[in-house]
């Protein structure tokens, strides 16, 4: 009973590889995003801390375990007004629920046959293999991370920090909606909830779904931008003129462990962008798509898939620095006039098409097939962009029009406009 | 093999609900309890679980998965907490707890697609609209009335019935293989290990689920639906119609512009 089982011990060793590695490659993009920003702000950024006692320098590659170090020692100062056990529990909730995520997600394709004995061949990187509901799974997860924020914001019992955790939760329950529509679109063209049978669908197919579905895609991305808070949609954080947020009275590990999981959102949304849209391991003439590899294949779909997270996770941080703040009623008007509808007609020419195929694949050619169920997406990307271009105002002062409300201030604020 | 009602399960269960029933009244939040009494009614609560588990285990509907027993005591624990605490925000967080454990356990039985949607659909969507109108309706302390259960004997003593008869009637099912094939649960699949891994845990069965529910159940699914649309926009129009001009404003915010 208490000798762990060889299966146990496989998904155990993959859990450690992937936490492991996570917390890494988390501290280490915190160093890229620096490198980065100061490349694009025409500054050095971080190049000094190397090895520690010597004068080597490493390009600054040791930044991470200083600000690690720093930030673990300093006082973990608990505010005397705060509800102390959400106020613990919060941090703790987020993390685990970000990293919970990766339960579902692959991070490869698969091992080449090992010959253990009791372990069933081939071995997928992925921790939960027999998981039948994967996309629902990071869904779930995502949810709960409402919590951390929303608790984390009440438990300061703090104005700054309470409303700052009702601003970002209410960003991430709206912006969840479109990221489901996006999802959908692919769940219903691969037909399986499980992330690595899309990759493999993708992969069989060889149409990777941004071509096959780019409304789809536009919309995902765009909520997963906001579901990850990172700017144009950090309103959750924006450090420099709303005070922080939700994790304004936090400080040492705890903060830290809400800016992990907050960091780790970002790479989730990479992954599944990667997985759903871009073909996961898959690049056509070097990988190939059978289930049977060799070593070398396994090695390169691996190196693949890594590089594709790579760049979604660059272009995560460019686009920090190309794109100025949106207000908050701009974000929601963007979640539910634009993303919304255009979600729903990404969804419904995507039903339409997945019904129908069978048919038209009876009675037209195959080239005919594949023109339609191509193009009939991409004239509802066209569509879609030229309605929304046409609806939204080309004057560039688009602040909320005030009448007068009940409050004297109202009042005032309006008469001091006309 | 049929059981008689005051075997010895059946005397242990009754045993555990007049327990249950005790804690629950001695428990509940109330303008004056003492110390004593909670501490009372804690041990009594602690007795009914233990032996709750036992009739269970004697009955044949626990069996010794580690992670199922502490899954369902989770489940079990905090769904009493939700209704023991005063706090409306700790209540709210104690049956998300529930809910997961819930989760767990549907996992854990292999019912996959139920134990993510309760975490997407509780927890995840209606349980976050409770905490925001919780914490934003609790500004300074709460009233009195607010923090008190109405009616403390009555409702204990209906809850610790209604969870005897139910474990009574599940307890009787697992037991009873006449009882199952003779009764309405003839049909019921987890009497049949093999029917039951043929149908529900095999690989597609969110694909099976999928098909019942749009296929067979196509109707109660598209009026749960037009039901719901009905409420939000008769939900829309009350606010839209009290505050006319404020609604005004806020439609031609953000994208359009005079």
């Amino acid at each position: 009973m208490l000798i762990p089982s060889i299966t146990t011990l496989a998904a155990l060793i993959k859990i450690g590889l992937l936490v492991g590695g996570l917390m890494t490659a988390a501290a280490y993009f915190v160093l890229l995003e620096r490198w980065i920003a100061a490349w694009v702000q025409d500054r050095r950024g971080p190049n000094r801390v190397g090895i520690p006692l010597t004068n080597i320098r490493l390009f600054g590659l040791g930044q991470p375990f200083a600000d690690g170090l720093k930030i673990i020692l300093k006082e973990d100062f608990t505010p005397r007004h705060v509800d102390r056990v959400l106020y613990t529990a919060a941090p703790l909730l987020i993390l685990a629920a970000s990293l919970a995520i990766f339960a579902a997600i692959p991070f490869g394709s698969v091992l080449p046959p090992l010959g253990i004995p009791g372990l069933p061949d081939p071995i997928s990187l992925l921790v939960a293999p027999s998981l039948d509901v994967g996309v629902l799974w990071v869904f779930a997860l995502s949810s709960i991370a409402v919590y951390g924020v929303l608790l984390g914001g009440w438990a300061s019992n703090n104005k700054y920090g309470f409303l700052g955790g009702l601003r970002s939760s209410a960003q991430l329950v709206a912006y969840e909606i479109p990221l489901g529509l996006g999802l959908l679109g692919v769940v219903l063209s691969s037909g399986s909830l499980k992330l690595d049978v899309i990759i493999h669908a993708q992969a069989t197919t060889g149409i990777w779904n941004v071509v096959a579905q780019p409304l789809g895609f536009l919309v995902f991305v765009i909520a997963s931008f906001a579901e990850a808070a990172r700017l144009p949609f950090d309103l959750p954080e924006a450090e420099q003129e709303l005070v922080g947020g939700y994790h304004t009275e936090y400080s040492g590990i705890r903060l830290l462990l809400f800016l992990v999981a907050e960091f780790l959102h970002m790479i989730t949304a990479s992954f599944l962008i990667v997985i759903l849209f871009f073909g996961g391991w898959h690049l056509w003439g070097v990988t190939g798509a059978g289930s049977e590899i060799t070593w070398i294949g396994a090695i390169v779909r691996f190196g693949i898939f890594s590089l594709k997270v790579f760049s979604v996770i660059v272009f995560f941080m460019l686009v920090r620095w190309s794109w100025p703040r949106f207000r908050f009623d701009q974000l929601m008007n963007l979640a539910w006039k634009v993303m919304l509808p255009l979600g729903l007609a990404n969804l419904v020419v995507i039903a339409t098409i997945e019904e129908f195929r069978p048919q038209l694949t009876g009675s037209l050619g195959e080239p005919f097939v594949s023109l339609v169920t191509l193009g009939a997406p991409w004239a509802t990307f066209f569509l879609c962009w030229i309605t929304a271009g046409l609806l939204s105002s080309s004057k560039p002062d688009n602040r909320p029009i005030l009448t007068a409300g009940p409050l004297d201030i109202e009042q005032e604020l309006v008469r001091g406009r006309r | 093999m049929r059981i008689p009602p005051f075997s010895s399960p059946g005397l242990l269960l009754a045993g555990a609900v007049t327990l249950t029933a005790l804690a629950l009244w001695l428990l509940l939040p109330r303008s004056s309890s003492t110390r004593a009494a909670r501490g009372v009614g804690y041990v009594f609560g602690t007795v009914a679980l233990v032996a709750f588990i036992m009739s269970g285990r004697r009955m044949g509907c626990i069996g010794d998965e580690v992670v199922f027993s502490i899954v369902s005591i989770v489940a079990v624990v905090s769904g009493a907490a939700t209704i023991l605490t005063r706090s409306p925000v700790y209540s709210a967080i104690w049956f998300a707890l529930s809910l997961a454990g819930v989760s767990g356990v549907l996992l854990v039985l292999g019912a996959q697609f139920l134990g993510v949607a309760t975490i997407v659909v509780y927890a995840g969507a209606i349980l976050v609209m409770f905490l925001f109108v919780l914490m934003l309706a609790q500004p300074s302390g709460l009233a009195p009335y607010d923090r008190v259960s109405n009616e403390p004997f009555l409702s204990a003593v209906s809850g610790a019935v209604l969870l005897g008869l139910l474990s009574l009637v599940i307890g009787r099912m697992s037991l009873n293989e006449n009882f199952s094939e003779s009764s309405a649960f003839a049909g019921f699949v987890a009497n049949n290990p093999a029917l039951l891994e043929r149908q529900l845990l095999q690989d597609d069965h969110v694909a099976r689920l999928g098909s019942q529910m749009f296929g067979r159940h196509l109707v109660s699914v598209e009026v749960a639906g037009v039901l719901l649309l009905v409420s939000l926009i008769g939900s829309i129009a009350i606010v839209s119609r009290n505050t006319e001009s404020q609604s005004k404003t806020l439609l031609r915010g953000g994208l359009r512009d005079e």
